[in-house]
């Protein structure tokens, strides 16, 4: 079987980690078959840091994603600790909750340049955009390289001492999608691309569906369950006798199928979660053509916190807009896609800077509700990696200097939080590299091609 | 159509070594030889795609379902996105993997169809072909050896078959039920990468070194998916055991056969909806303050107005594509009447309507949904009606703007008196870096301006500014929107386009330098059939390139 960029990834990363940790399921032990979390105070040890057995709360490592950039003049804070934003600005919404933000800045994506293309693999995944084809009036591509919170999840999966569900998660928010310029604009988790084909994870954007596929799915008797794990088994038999007769994108394309489908076997022999299952949320349908962007991202953010609270992954991905959106912000006075927006509205682009704000509400939102969840003595955020990013820094430019990005989280006390890093043109992996120790990894170095570093951000580092 | 396949040369290309001569007789040097002339062997210089294996799409799966378990069948909506890769679901497909939610999906959706048989104890014995009281009873392999061929479409072996019962004996020994065993074995099926992937990897033959041949069971498949959306039916399936689908004559019959049956009218939509971009009309944006016409709804009865005058031109008036560009025969509801200011349609029905002789709408490119999808949530966007038509139906280039270039138009001086977009448009032309390419898209845009955003008519814009659409098109005066389809049918390159993206969509990839003589034959016979689109499909199922695939070099 042909490695995957993943695997190779894999290889990489465990020959630098060492061997990983031992999969322990930590509840097995009591006899139940749940994992019973969210995490309850008798299952930890007196200070609240740790489980009784003396494995710690897990990391969370999350991948945050914002189309299109923001007003520089807006976002920009005052530089080093304890950073404060211009007054107005877009950061404001964040001020909350500073403590656990870092803010980094004068990053450049270091990789071959194209609008858009490129500064959404560079900051997704620490390495090029894979370009298909020349087509029409631009060009399709994917990611080359796995975005980053599939890289966590690699990490997660095998040396956490929790076991969870699912290896990870991927909602949207927002609902426009881009479909003429390949799978970035159209999605935020990749697997990576060998040779062309488009392996991505595609993220739920329906509250009822996210909810129904969580908390909806009813208890399964475990003879049934063994029952559709075989079934799994002989379809992943029947998958490699197929790759021996395929071309080399094919055989790619099934490899991925293979690990989808033994994902899924495993789900059906790991031990149930115990959520307590939220009510259904509905749909939330545009009134007189404005979608409902507070009210999605609000049901979507509560879903998500649940699931990581309760166990279900320690990985996830919010694709909020996507890369080039054309998503409507009406509610700040935008009567345009914001891609169209930004390149039209004149200075002093006064709904752009709107916009750009508006949206950093919405991630404070969803920050808010992980600091509010707590865990043990801290809070889920205290528990969580999370590294916020767009593909460029102002949209009527698409620069990629410049460009605007956030940590967040304590990283379980890897991450020191309220700090801004201001850059000169440094690589934008390392504000990647510096999320992935934040969520435990033992990097010193990540990135690919033109991309690499070996060089965190001390400054965001504990 | 002669028999006769042309004299290749010693290195297999006509004319390299001076033997130009045909067998028969016949020069071949200069010589259009036509879409099927050439016999059932390929153009020597032909260099087609390598194989791909496709993942079905969700109308695919549906059909598949169908065909597999009967009716009636709910289907299931909870299915991986089709998704769009140069426009096409049929591109993404050949490109796309399964992710772990896709799986998901794939492994309810295969349930969730057989619990619908299973729990009917009438249907699921006609299924089975018989009651077995235990699983060695041979009729469980006799069940499986036809249940995967028809779902896999070929022939399934042995051991293929053997794998299938020892699965269901050993999860009917778990559960301690027979029938249940063989629904899990069943959910195998439709769960293997054989049944959600249409696999056509082709075979090497001796009179084509260099490619592979698509044998009869892929081209079965082929056929059928592409022009039914469809597994192969019975007939089909015939021709594919007896390996007679390798003639052109074979191949055409069938294809004239298929386009007959219901289901290829879906079908051949589904590709006009890609060409057309209009699955994007599905989340029609538009402002309500601006626009009072728009309803949640409106924007699928303009795709459905495009799919009906499609289908209508194709199967049942003259036939030809380039009418689609000027003919005054459409379908309409109420709401889409609002927007045209039709009086009297009256509830969500489409009918059929035609617009006077010298109305402002003749053909796509003054409906509603083209002029809508390409402009924005208030305004009209002329460079983006351009572009499309330049981009899409002509399939020219027109290079995006430059990294690092401020693209927004400079705010209206107050102190000037109010412009038009267009007038304000008009900096592109000043500006070297702008002039080149805009000056491909904004003039066919303006011709457009009449049309608002939503594609109503107006005689001012939002400001009570007096509209110029009189343009020029590649040098042709064009006094109204209504004019543009005339002209634009008339470019040779509107016809070359269509065959080049139905070519591309049929394969599944764009067309690469080795193709572009398939496509040149495919595009002599468009053109000959006067532009008809059933004659296209025809045309492309007995192309080389459809037929054949270069094999893949190195490991």
């Amino acid at each position: 079987m042909n490695e995957t960029a993943r695997d190779r990834y894999m290889k990489l990363a465990r020959r630098r980690l060492g061997a990983p940790a031992t999969r322990r399921t930590f509840l097995r032990g009591l006899g139940g078959v749940t994992i019973g979390l969210p995490i309850f105070s008798y299952m930890l040890n007196d200070h609240g840091e740790a489980f009784a057995g003396g494995e710690s709360i897990p990391t969370r490592f999350g991948l945050y994603f914002i189309g299109n950039g923001v007003h520089m003049g807006q976002f920009t804070p005052s530089v080093g600790p304890d950073w404060q934003p211009p007054a107005g600005g877009s950061l404001e919404p964040l001020v909350p909750l500073k403590e656990y933000v870092s803010v980094v800045t004068g990053m450049s994506v270091p990789t071959p340049r194209h609008p858009h293309h490129s500064g959404m693999s560079a900051v997704c995944s620490g390495g090029p955009h894979l370009k298909i084809a020349d087509v029409r009036d631009t060009i399709v591509s994917t990611m080359k390289y796995p975005s980053v919170d599939q890289v966590a999840a690699d990490y997660l999966t095998t040396a956490t001492p929790t076991p969870t569900p699912y290896r990870s998660l991927e909602i949207a928010v927002t609902r426009f999608r881009g479909t003429d310029e390949g799978t970035s604009f159209q999605y935020l988790s990749h697997n990576g691309s060998v040779a062309g084909e488009t392996n991505v994870n595609p993220s739920e954007e329906s509250p009822h569906a996210f909810w129904d596929r969580l908390f909806n799915q009813g208890t399964v008797e475990p003879l049934l369950r063994k029952a559709r794990a075989s079934v799994l088994d002989s379809v992943g038999t029947q998958i490699q006798d197929l790759e021996g007769k395929l071309g080399t994108k094919d055989k790619q394309r099934l490899d991925q199928h293979l690990t989808s489908i033994r994902e899924l076997e495993a789900r059906l022999s790991a031990p149930l979660a115990d959520c307590e299952p939220p009510a259904d949320p509905g749909e939330f349908p545009d009134i007189g053509s404005n979608e409902q962007v507070v009210e999605k991202n609000a049901v979507m953010t509560d879903l998500m916190v649940l699931a990581l609270a309760c166990g279900l992954t320690h990985t996830f991905s919010v694709l909020y807009s996507t890369c080039g959106s054309g998503a409507v912000f009406w509610m700040v006075g935008a009567t345009d896609g914001h891609h169209y927006l930004n390149h039209t509205e004149p200075a002093p682009w006064t709904v752009g800077a709107a916009v750009a704000r508006f949206n950093m509400e919405q991630l404070a939102v969803f920050l808010t509700k992980m600091r509010d969840t707590t865990e043990g003595a801290g809070n889920l955020l205290a528990h969580s990696s999370i590294l916020v990013s767009t593909e460029h820094s102002e949209g009527w430019t698409h620069s990629q200097d410049d460009m605007p990005m956030l940590v967040c989280g304590h990283g379980g006390g890897r991450l020191r939080g309220n700090v801004h890093y201001r850059g000169a043109g440094d690589n934008t992996t390392r504000p990647l590299l510096t999320a992935l120790r934040g969520a435990g990894l033992p990097l010193t170095e990540f990135g690919y091609e033109e991309g690499y570093t070996n060089a965190p951000l001390a400054e965001l580092e504990v | 159509m002669a028999a006769t396949a042309c004299y290749r040369g010693a290195d297999g290309r006509p004319g390299s070594d001076g033997a130009t001569a045909g067998t028969d007789g016949t020069a071949t040097d200069g010589v259009d030889t036509g879409g099927t002339d050439d016999g059932d062997l390929p153009d020597a210089d032909l260099e087609p795609a390598p194989p791909t294996i496709h993942r079905l799409t969700q109308a695919q799966l549906h059909n598949t379902y169908l065909a597999v378990l009967g009716t009636p069948l709910e289907l299931p909506s909870d299915l991986p996105a089709d998704d769009l890769l140069y426009g096409f679901t049929s591109i993404a497909a050949a490109a796309a993997t399964i992710s772990p939610l896709a799986a998901e999906q794939y492994e309810a959706a295969a349930y969730q169809v057989l619990d619908q048989v299973w729990s009917d104890p009438v249907r699921r014995a006609a299924l089975l072909g018989c009651e077995p009281a235990d699983a060695s009873d041979p009729c469980v392999a006799e069940f499986f050896a036809a249940f995967a061929k028809a779902a896999w479409r070929r022939p399934v072996a042995t051991e293929e078959v053997d794998a299938l019962v020892a699965l269901s004996a050993s999860i009917a020994a778990d559960l301690g039920d027979v029938s249940a065993g063989l629904k899990h074995g069943a959910a195998s099926v439709l769960q293997s990468p054989h049944f959600l992937f249409r696999v056509e990897i082709g075979v090497e033959d001796p009179n084509v070194p260099g490619l592979l041949r698509y044998t009869s069971w892929e081209m079965a498949s082929r056929l059928s998916y592409l022009i039914l959306a469809a597994p192969p039916d019975a007939e089909l399936i015939a021709l594919a055991e007896g390996d007679e689908l390798g003639s052109v004559e074979a191949i055409e019959a069938q294809a004239l056969r298929l386009l007959e049956d219901p289901r290829a009218r879906p079908a051949l939509v589904g590709f006009f909806r890609d060409f057309m971009n209009i699955a994007k009309l599905d989340a029609l944006d538009k402002s309500v303050e601006q626009f009072p016409q728009m309803t949640a709804t409106l924007g699928v009865s303009m795709r459905s107005e495009l799919e009906r005058m499609f289908e209508n031109t194709v199967f049942d008036a003259s036939g030809s594509f380039r009418e689609l560009f000027t003919t005054r025969e459409t379908f309409l509801n109420e709401e889409l009447a609002r927007v045209y200011g039709v009086e009297g349609v009256v509830g969500p029905e489409l009918r059929p309507h035609t617009f006077a002789d010298g109305s402002h709408r003749a053909g796509m490119l003054t409906s509603a949904g083209f002029l809508a999808v390409n402009a924005h949530k208030t305004q009209t966007s002329p460079t983006h009606r351009g572009r499309f038509v330049r981009i899409q139906l002509l399939c020219e280039d027109v290079p995006p703007p430059p990294e690092g270039v401020d693209t927004s138009l400079p705010a209206p001086d107050p102190n000037a008196p109010p412009q038009t977009l267009r007038e304000r448009l008009e900096i592109h032309r000043e500006s070297p870096s702008c002039a080149g390419c805009h000056e491909l898209m904004d003039p066919i845009g303006f011709a457009f301006e009449n049309f608002d955003a939503i594609g109503a008519w107006r005689e001012v814009d939002e400001q009570g500014l007096t509209l110029d659409s009189a343009t020029q098109i590649n040098g042709t005066p064009v006094a109204s929107g209504a004019e543009v389809g005339e002209v634009i049918a008339q470019l040779p390159q509107a016809a070359e386009c269509i065959a080049q993206r139905f070519y591309e969509h049929a394969g599944a990839h764009l067309v690469e330098p080795g193709e572009e003589g398939a496509v040149q034959e495919l595009v002599d016979t468009f053109v000959a059939s006067d532009y008809d689109f059933r004659s296209l499909v025809v045309a492309l199922v007995v192309n080389d390139g459809f037929r054949y695939a270069r094999a893949e070099v190195g490991p």
